[in-house]
């Protein structure tokens, strides 16, 4: 029984920010090992969460810049991410790649990602390393030198991520139509990787403008989980991060609202290397910190996740007009988009598929899910966040979403009772309030008549910084090709 | 400070304990002294004291009827794994029914006597787990990932599956066109077509050069008879091992053995022989180019025989395939770190029953294919031209010994790894002594595995892409090359192209 997905990798690490995090006493007969965690604001503005825990000897520090695509300067789409590859060259006291001398080479690892909200920043290493990883990521705070000829190469590394990530694989350009078309006013229409021709206009004044910019201490969040000294952590702490001056200038916010959308949009695109047409339906949706987001989560659950979901045993198993149906909640902090993408079974139309996926939709607007149904979901959403704990990584990555993304790192513990009290009514709400034909976005992905060139564009989504598993490993799934 | 030095790595075993201590947090950085004595913000503050860990160690027994059962405790997180490993997997596909054991372990999913696909999919799901089941070369995995509180039904759900699959034609025909329409799909990745080619560019018409998924002409062969026989042979109790690890006591995990595969029965007739590991063949490499004009991005493969899993020479080829490959690993170096030509190169050693392949890899825009290549071929090459200095080695040995230890740190990790041991025969002492085992590979180690087994005049180049794009400059270095449109491939043979339709 194989998961039959398309855009597994984005549409996993999306859920991990998406998806809210649970407390202990569960409903589902299991404790939630509850993440027991210090929190703590420096002078500077630089907030500091930590938890010990030492059930093996490493330690995963993270750093949160809040700033995403979403805040990519004027015409330099792609900004915030290749921002992020190059947080990676010369800073001050380091040489292009020490991180990896620092982490990689002592048996640790490293990596980033940007996504439309957020650039965040982590390490794995043995624990006797922490001071000199907090040593390091304080470095890159204070200041880049890159030069030149590694800023223009690690360009072209981005841009081969570009074409890794959205050219080569058959779906990639539809992942990007959804993100680029389901918004038409606020900055999250601009993807993530953003286009070959503003990342060639990026220059290096461009790098210092952004990181002066957005990159402070009164912007960024330390996590550190795993085998560490408390006292240790604070002396370090005090001693690396805290002489990092606040800068005066304020700190720039995107307000910009996107509007409610008033009626039914449709684009059909056709596009080179299509083995199978396809078709997404998006809807536009509150805010992850709205409460509508836990039984958001829960309908994606029930219509989509395993085998007995609705659409899996409707489109695939029963009337076989799938190859693949999947829905997304992309919960964002500005506002939310979830989505449906379909691959079709060979000789099958893409009129008939999209009605297919409407009447399971309308079926949840009309009938309320049953009980069992419910608890099915409440389980695997459970059991989908403890496996993304059982690493210090994963923890640190729970705990600083909940803070960063959600507002309040409390929330790594309590919004498991917020999800175990969501009811089969709030299902069928959320499904009937947002689900309807106004706010909906029909996308016909189909084989080109004739062949030529790929297009360049952009998409949008999280990117990271090197093609690893390493978000992956921390929940236990996936493979990946290595660092 | 625009100088510093990689560090220099040490290791340190901080003493010697019994079990499954790692020592990886016994790496240390060493800084040369006048780093150390500056100010505390120009340089990296030096580590502290390491510290280790101990690994849970597998326990295990065996049946009456012969399947073996291991455990593996591990109470961090309120998470089971349970996992039956039927020790053949693709290897053993009739050449013509090629992704027959892929197909069998999807459809026995499908339905058993007791329970249809749709309630199988349902009772698993509703304990919010969920049932994974693959064949892979040497084994086929099935199993269940479950909150510790429900492993009980999901054990019932794993061995009514495994034991009493139905086979209804419904369920085949679905699972066919299902199967078909994913090699579809497939076909249109650059990077899957190149490892297809690869397979049998390397093996050709052997075992391991067969598509594990199967083609589109193997897939529509499969008879009911087919899945019945297959899983007769091999779906037997002498022939599986079934591990079961996290947040579980042995003793229920044996009990739970016993009462859910206790009186599963083993055949009357005699377990088929597995196959002997078979010598490598020395295939003439050859340079294939798929050209597939809508590629947009070409993927770049360079591949020869390896070699197996209890080959003496393992932990050389790991260390001397870890120079290769990570992050910091020579090709991503060059190809990505120095000239920007890829998001991400890297090698796999990729040891098996019998010989298995070695690749190295990269995907790069269709203009800079044949750059690519050449380096790949060149850094797989220079390995064998000169000792890797040790300011190299070592970092590339901590590299495996932390990846090592970070896939134990899951349950499904560390299911999966001791599962591996078990399928190979291997002691689970090779878990206590794999740091040691890596530590002990010199630079001349290395040096000799390349010489002796990434030796370059073996390798065959592979490109799926747009071939107008780099195939003047790739002809150029080898007229050899074959050119296959990507509409006449055909990965039912090493020779990889449709015959000719009459007329």
């Amino acid at each position: 029984m194989k998961q039959r997905k398309f855009g597994g990798w984005l549409a996993l690490l999306a859920t991990l920010f998406i998806s809210s995090v649970f407390a202990r006493d569960s409903f589902a007969q299991v404790a939630m090992p509850r993440i027991n965690f210090d929190e703590k604001t420096l002078a500077n503005g630089m907030r500091v969460l930590s938890a010990v825990d030492h059930s093996s000897p490493t330690v995963a520090i993270q750093v949160w810049y809040h700033v995403g695509s979403k805040d990519d300067p004027p015409g330099r789409s792609g900004f915030a991410h290749l921002f992020e590859h190059i947080m990676f060259k010369a800073t001050r006291n380091m040489k292009s790649e020490m991180m990896d001398r620092l982490t990689e080479d002592v048996g640790g690892f490293n990596n980033a990602f940007t996504n439309p909200d957020v650039t965040v920043y982590y390490e794995v290493v043995p624990s006797n390393y922490l001071e000199t990883l907090l040593w390091a990521e304080a470095d890159r705070l204070s200041g880049l030198t890159v030069d030149e000829p590694n800023f223009k190469s690690e360009r072209s590394v981005v841009e081969e991520e570009y074409r890794q990530s959205y050219l080569a694989p058959p779906y990639g350009m539809l992942e990007y139509l959804i993100e680029q078309q389901s918004f038409t006013t606020h900055p999250y229409k601009r993807p993530t990787i953003g286009s070959i021709e503003d990342l060639e206009a990026a220059s290096l004044e461009n790098v210092r403008a952004f990181h002066e910019t957005f990159y402070r201490p009164d912007n960024a969040t330390l996590v550190v989980v795993g085998d560490f000294d408390p006292k240790q952590l604070d002396g370090w702490v005090a001693r690396y991060l805290a002489p990092i001056p606040k800068p005066a200038i304020p700190l720039p916010r995107v307000n910009v609202k996107e509007p409610q959308r008033t009626a039914e949009r449709r684009i059909t695109h056709n596009a080179p290397n299509v083995p199978l047409p396809a078709i997404a339906l998006s809807y536009l949706a509150p805010s992850q910190k709205s409460p509508d987001s836990e039984p958001l989560q829960v309908a994606a659950t029930i219509l989509a996740q395993g085998e007995s979901s609705r659409l899996y045993r409707s489109l695939i198993y029963e009337q076989q007009v799938a190859q693949s149906a999947d829905a997304t909640p992309d919960l964002r902090e500005d506002a939310s988009v979830f989505y449906f993408n379909v691959v079709l079974a060979s000789g099958k139309k893409p009129e008939d598929v999209e009605q297919a996926l409407l009447t399971e939709i309308k079926k949840v607007q009309d009938v309320p899910v049953s009980a069992a149904e419910l608890d099915k979901a409440k389980n695997q959403l459970v059991t989908n966040e403890l496996r993304q704990r059982e690493t210090s990584n994963g923890k640190a990555l729970a705990l600083g979403s909940s803070a960063v993304l959600l507002g309040d790192p409390n929330r790594v513990n309590t919004d498991l009772a917020k999800l175990q009290a969501v009811t089969a009514a709030d299902v069928q709400r959320v499904m009937k309030q947002y689900f309807t034909a106004a706010n909906r976005l029909v996308i016909y992905y189909l084989p080109e008549a004739t062949k030529t060139n790929p297009t360049t564009s952009s998409i949008n989504h999280m990117f990271q910084l090197r093609p690893t598993a390493a978000i992956a490993t921390s929940i236990g799934q996936r493979g990946g090709q290595g660092k | 400070m625009k100088t510093v030095k990689p560090p220099v790595c040490a290791f340190v075993k901080s003493g010697v304990r019994p079990g499954l201590a790692l020592w990886l947090l016994a790496l240390c950085l060493s800084l040369p002294a006048t780093l150390r004595a500056q100010a505390p913000q120009a340089t990296p503050p030096p580590p502290a004291a390491p510290r280790s860990v101990q690994f849970p160690k597998p326990v295990e027994k065996t049946l009456a009827n012969g399947l073996r059962i291991i455990v593996i405790e591990r109470s961090s997180t309120p998470l089971v794994t349970a996992q039956l490993v039927i020790k053949n997997g693709g290897e053993v596909d009739p050449p013509e029914l090629t992704g027959l054991g892929n197909m069998l372990a999807d459809l026995i999913t499908k339905g058993t006597e007791k329970r249809s696909a749709t309630q199988i999919a349902e009772e698993v799901e509703a304990l919010g787990g969920s049932l994974y089941s693959s064949a892979r070369w040497d084994s086929t995995r099935i199993g269940v990932d479950v909150m510790s509180s429900k492993i009980g039904p999901a054990v019932d759900i794993l061995a009514d599956v495994i034991r009493r699959p139905t086979f209804k034609d419904e369920e085949i025909e679905r699972l066919r066109q299902q199967t078909l329409d994913d090699i579809t799909v497939q076909l249109g990745e650059p990077g899957s077509i190149a490892r297809y080619v690869a397979a049998r560019v390397v093996f050709g018409d052997a075992p391991y050069g067969q598509p594990l998924a199967g083609t589109p002409e193997s897939i529509a062969r499969i008879t009911r008879d087919d899945f019945m026989k297959y899983h007769r042979r091999w779906y037997r109790p002498d022939n599986a091992i079934l591990v079961v690890g996290g947040d579980i006591k042995a003793s229920s995990a044996f009990g739970l053995a016993q009462r859910y595969f206790g009186d599963w029965k083993k055949p009357a007739e005699a377990l088929p022989p597995l196959p002997a590991p078979k010598p490598v063949v020395s295939a003439e490499p050859r340079v294939v180019v798929v050209d597939k004009p809508d590629a947009g991005q070409a993927a770049v493969l360079v591949a020869r025989a390896g070699i197996n899993r209890n080959d003496p020479d393992y932990f050389r080829g790991v260390v001397a395939n870890s120079v290769l490959t990570g992050y910091s690993g020579r090709l991503n170096q060059e190809i990505r770190i120095k000239r920007g030509l890829s998001y991400g190169a890297g090698s796999q050693l990729d040891t098996r029953r019998s010989v298995g392949p070695f690749v190295a890899s990269a995907q790069t825009k269709n203009q800079s294919a044949a750059q690519v290549a050449e380096l790949l071929l060149g850094e797989v090459s220079r390995l064998a031209t000169g000792p890797v200095p040790d300011i190299e080695l070592n970092p590339r040995k901590a590299v495996v010994i932390g990846n090592f230890a970070r896939n134990l740190e899951t349950n499904a990790g560390l299911v999966a790894q001791v599962a591996s041991l078990a399928v190979y025969g291997i002691s689970f002492d090779e878990i206590n002594r794999y740091i040691g085992s890596v530590q002990n590979i010199t630079a001349s180690d290395v040096q000799r595995f390349a010489g002796s087994h990434l030796d370059a005049k073996a390798t065959s180049i592979i490109v799926v892409g747009n071939a107008k794009e780099f195939l003047p400059e790739l002809r150029q270095k080898y007229p050899q090359v074959e050119v296959i449109p990507m509409a006449e491939l055909d990965l039912n043979t090493a020779l990889l192209r449709k015959k000719k339709q009459a007329g």
